[in-house]
């Protein structure tokens, strides 16, 4: 009980400048790459820019239900950023724009994955915690 | 903290100048062409013919005019798997023409292709 009573202490706790910062880092590399993938052009690559720009409104959009997710937001951008690596090194183009948005993209799982350590710890504890909650069905 | 912070927010715009100076492409400066040069333009996400034809054993020149804002090249394989490249080079936004000086090829049928946008293909015939 008062592990649990810790955990939500931990997990509702404001913004540090420390967090603001790895926000605004991840929103900027978010949105670098989804600007990349805007001026590729094809209904794909612009589907991927867009689905980059809404994971940015949604780690910042100051809504209750985003709020509350951004935990999830931040595993589900992490894993968007890896499927596009994936689809790359299965069909890779090898020049500049493509490894720059590769690099970018390596650097905003990184700094999703700090910024989830240290806003909710371990993920596992995380999901059983939102399950104990009842948030998660 | 500050010295953090500022650190971040120059990273960050490092990253976001990079990302759009990446993205702008090329210059748009015309290479002098050869008359005889296989011309070939992409529009639409097309290419503008899906059949190139060049003469066996002698270097030729493709004058590639790319009208789109995205990214296009003009890559050469041995087959449609893509595995084999013979000829390549970085794509480049539009507009925009580049010239593209081609090693002598053996005769045979070869692939080309848009490495970013890989529907864009046809076939190159050397004879």
């Amino acid at each position: 009980m008062a592990n649990r009573l810790v955990r939500a202490a931990r997990f509702g706790r404001p913004l540090s400048e420390g967090d603001i910062v790895l926000r605004t880092t991840t929103v900027a590399l978010t949105l670098a790459t989804a600007y990349i993938h805007a001026t590729l052009g094809g209904l794909l690559f612009t589907l991927n820019a867009l689905g980059y720009v809404v994971g940015a409104a949604a780690l910042i959009v100051p809504i209750g239900v985003a709020a509350h997710y951004r935990w999830l937001v931040r595993i589900g951008l992490a894993g968007y950023a890896a499927t596009s690596i994936a689809a790359w090194v299965i069909q890779p183009t090898y020049y500049s724009t493509a490894y720059l948005a590769k690099a970018i993209e390596l650097a905003l799982i990184a700094v999703l994955a700090i910024d989830f350590i240290r806003r909710d710890g371990n993920p596992i504890d995380r999901i059983r915690h939102e399950m104990s909650q009842g948030s998660v069905s | 903290m500050n010295r953090l912070l500022s650190t971040a927010l120059i990273t960050t715009a490092i990253v976001a100048l990079a990302a759009c100076s990446a993205a702008s492409g090329a210059g748009t400066a015309k290479p002098s062409i050869d008359p005889n040069a296989l011309t070939i333009s992409a529009k639409d996400l097309k290419f503008s013919t899906s059949t190139l034809s060049a003469l066996a054993g002698k270097p030729f020149q493709i004058a590639f005019d790319n009208q789109d804002s995205a990214p296009h090249n003009v890559a050469i394989y041995r087959d449609s798997s893509a595995a084999g490249k013979v000829f390549g080079s970085d794509p480049f936004s539009g507009p925009a023409v580049v010239r593209y000086d081609v090693p002598p090829l053996a005769p045979g049928s070869y692939f080309f292709r848009c490495d970013v946008h890989p529907a864009m293909s046809g076939e190159l015939t050397v004879n």
